[in-house]
């Protein structure tokens, strides 16, 4: 990538200069953050990790999900897994919750929108 | 005279446009879905429309698309306050000082004047503001037809100075921010050689990471994971809401602080950088510098209502002008609204009034007829909206998930752009934890090629020598202005850490 010069400045001129103050950025933010002295509090205090990884858990199984068995059934798997690990609802709330919801979302991008929408081994 | 009798003649075209049934609707929509996400804690502005944004390519027209997204962002202004003071949470985040004196005034059984209160300042201030928009933006737009390259670059990165400077509390972190957001913007083809950046080979990063995936991955689900951390729950104050009509005890004692919170909030919001949650602040704390009795602040004073929410919403209208007359937009939401225009097909700039007039005027006329829907929707009918409350976040934070999955995977029917959304996801919940705010970001991914294009075409320009971006007139002013900007930010910080050095 061609750095050109003030006279001619090309590709890689402005990643240049960027990456340069990035540099320097981050030296000072490490050091303020050094000055400062370490904090005791932990990056995740008590199980606060549990639910976002969970949710990135669900996450990556509907990306994958979705291609194998097609938009409906993911859908509503991903519904029923969030609300049943995630919270702690009753069970005749999450059903209904989950086969409405995957409902509606068909109608708007699918039905109104004609999304395409994966239709998997059904399809 | 003529220029004013063209502003009516835009204006009026712009209602025929505003009232036609298909852009009515969806200024219905827009408001409706933007006082939601304001009282809705944990879903704002920036993630809705953000949310839309696949939307858009579907709505055929720029006008009635941008028409429903304004609606979103100053509808959501509306909402926001109604969760401020009802459950001391901020619905959004120009909403954070009204829970200071709104909780207050509810626990004292005034919920009521201090919702309409809330309800009549943002009427007012928002329509001073769309006023302000239509006065204001013809003659800037025809003052900026005379910026070349250079003025481009003085004022896109006084732009994102200001944006991270005004915004959070670090500012080597709001600038870390930005030089990330601009790198990020750099991947993919080069704009003036077609030379291919920052790709390692991925094809599918040719055309550079698309902004859609990027702001609906940083917002939608970096917001979602980062509110699972903790159990946000809405707990009511009152469920008797009566007398939202204030009593003239209020109006008097109100209706300056929203004649001073329209002010601020336009100034504000014009500034780019500025916007709607720094104007609030400003709001409260000149309300509460020019009150006779400052002790009542705290402790249920209406005008710590009426300013701050007279503010945001006048800002929210302003923050148009930068966007529709020179093309940069000042902060995040209205990065997403730019994106949305180019995705259309339109570029803002200061030749979008003359050459799409229909687009300006349209939706500067439908913001006049959206803040009279927002009245309406706000006043007689919030007790409706308090309903909303009670939908666990439990049930919303999935469904939102959701959305952006099948919102991001319609742009190009494409699955991979849906785990390309969910990396952006988790880099964003990394980054709200370690307390770096993505909106920075999003602005300079925005603004990137503008900053790049105008400081490549100035130096080639001036043969190389940086000094053009000093000599001409407007630029040397935008960058003696950013100078002294930094140096006054600069002081203040050394001031308070002495201060702190000597507690």
């Amino acid at each position: 990538m061609a750095m050109g010069s003030l006279k001619r400045p090309g590709p890689g001129f402005l990643p240049f200069i960027l990456a340069c103050i990035l540099i320097v950025l981050s030296l000072a933010l490490i050091a303020s953050q050094w000055k400062k002295g370490s904090g005791k509090t932990p990056f995740w205090p008590g199980r606060t990790w549990l639910r976002p990884l969970l949710g990135t858990v669900a996450f990556a199984l509907y990306a994958f999900l979705i291609d194998l068995i097609g938009f409906l059934p993911t859908t509503f798997i991903f519904l029923v897994l969030w609300m049943w690990l995630i919270e702690s609802i009753a069970w005749r709330q999450i059903a209904a919750v989950s086969i409405g919801v995957t409902v509606v979302l068909y109608l708007i991008f699918g039905y109104f929108l004609e999304v395409p929408l994966p239709g998997g081994v059904f399809s | 005279m003529g220029e004013i009798f063209d502003i009516f003649q835009g204006l009026a075209n712009g209602f025929q446009i505003a009232f036609s049934l298909t852009n009515i609707t969806f200024a219905l929509i827009g408001a409706i879905l933007g006082t939601m996400v304001g009282i809705l804690p944990g879903l704002g502005p920036s993630a809705t429309i953000s949310l839309l944004l696949p939307l858009s390519f579907k709505i055929g027209s720029p006008v009635t698309s941008i028409i429903m997204m304004a609606g979103i962002f100053y509808g959501a202004m509306y909402g926001g306050s109604t969760t401020s003071i009802l459950v001391n949470i901020p619905g959004e985040a120009a909403s954070v000082v009204t829970c200071i004196d709104g909780y207050q005034m509810a626990l004292k059984g005034r919920a009521g004047p201090a919702l309409g209160m809330a309800a009549i300042g943002s009427f007012v201030a928002g329509t001073i503001g769309v006023l302000g928009l239509t006065f204001v933006a013809p003659p800037l737009a025809e003052f900026a037809l005379k910026f070349g390259p250079p003025e481009y670059f003085s004022l896109t990165l006084l732009g994102l100075v200001m944006a991270t400077l005004l915004g959070g509390d670090s500012i080597i972190k709001g600038l870390i921010m930005i030089i990330l957001g601009l790198l990020l913007g750099s991947i993919g083809l080069d704009p003036i050689s077609g030379a291919i950046r920052f790709t390692w080979g991925f094809h599918m990063l040719q055309e550079g990471i698309d902004f859609v995936t990027l702001a609906m991955g940083m917002f939608g689900i970096g917001e979602i994971f980062y509110n699972l951390e903790k159990v946000l729950k809405a707990e009511l104050v009152t469920r008797k809401i009566s007398h939202l009509w204030p009593s003239l005890k209020d109006w008097m004692e109100c209706r300056w602080a929203i004649v001073r919170g329209s002010l601020i909030g336009f100034l504000i919001g014009i500034l780019p950088g500025g916007g709607a949650v720094i104007s609030s602040l400003v709001s409260y704390a000149v309300e509460k510098r020019v009150s006779k009795n400052p002790d009542e602040f705290g402790k249920g004073a209406i005008q710590g209502v009426a300013g701050p929410e007279s503010a945001n919403n006048a800002a929210a209208s302003a923050s148009f002008i930068p966007l529709l007359t020179l093309g940069i937009p000042g902060n995040a939401a209205i990065a997403m609204i730019f994106a949305a225009l180019l995705i259309q097909g339109v570029t803002p700039g200061p030749f979008l009034i003359t050459e799409k007039p229909d687009v300006f005027w349209g939706v500067v006329a439908s913001m006049y007829i959206g803040n009279i829907m927002l009245l309406i929707l706000n006043l007689p009918m919030v007790g409706l909206w308090v309903q909303l409350l009670r939908v666990p976040y439990s049930i919303l934070a999935p469904v939102i998930v959701l959305f952006c999955c099948v919102g991001v995977f319609s742009v190009r029917n494409s699955v991979f752009d849906i785990w390309v959304m969910g990396v952006f996801g988790v880099i964003g919940y990394i980054f709200r934890k370690v307390g770096l705010e993505p909106g920075p970001l999003i602005l300079a991914f925005v603004l990137g090629p503008i900053l790049e294009r105008s400081i490549r075409q100035a130096l080639l320009m001036s043969a190389g020598s940086p000094a053009i971006f000093f000599t001409r007139p407007i630029s040397g002013t935008l960058m003696i202005g950013l100078m002294l900007f930094i140096a006054f930010q600069v002081f203040r910080n050394v001031r308070k850490q002495r201060q702190r050095e000597k507690a």
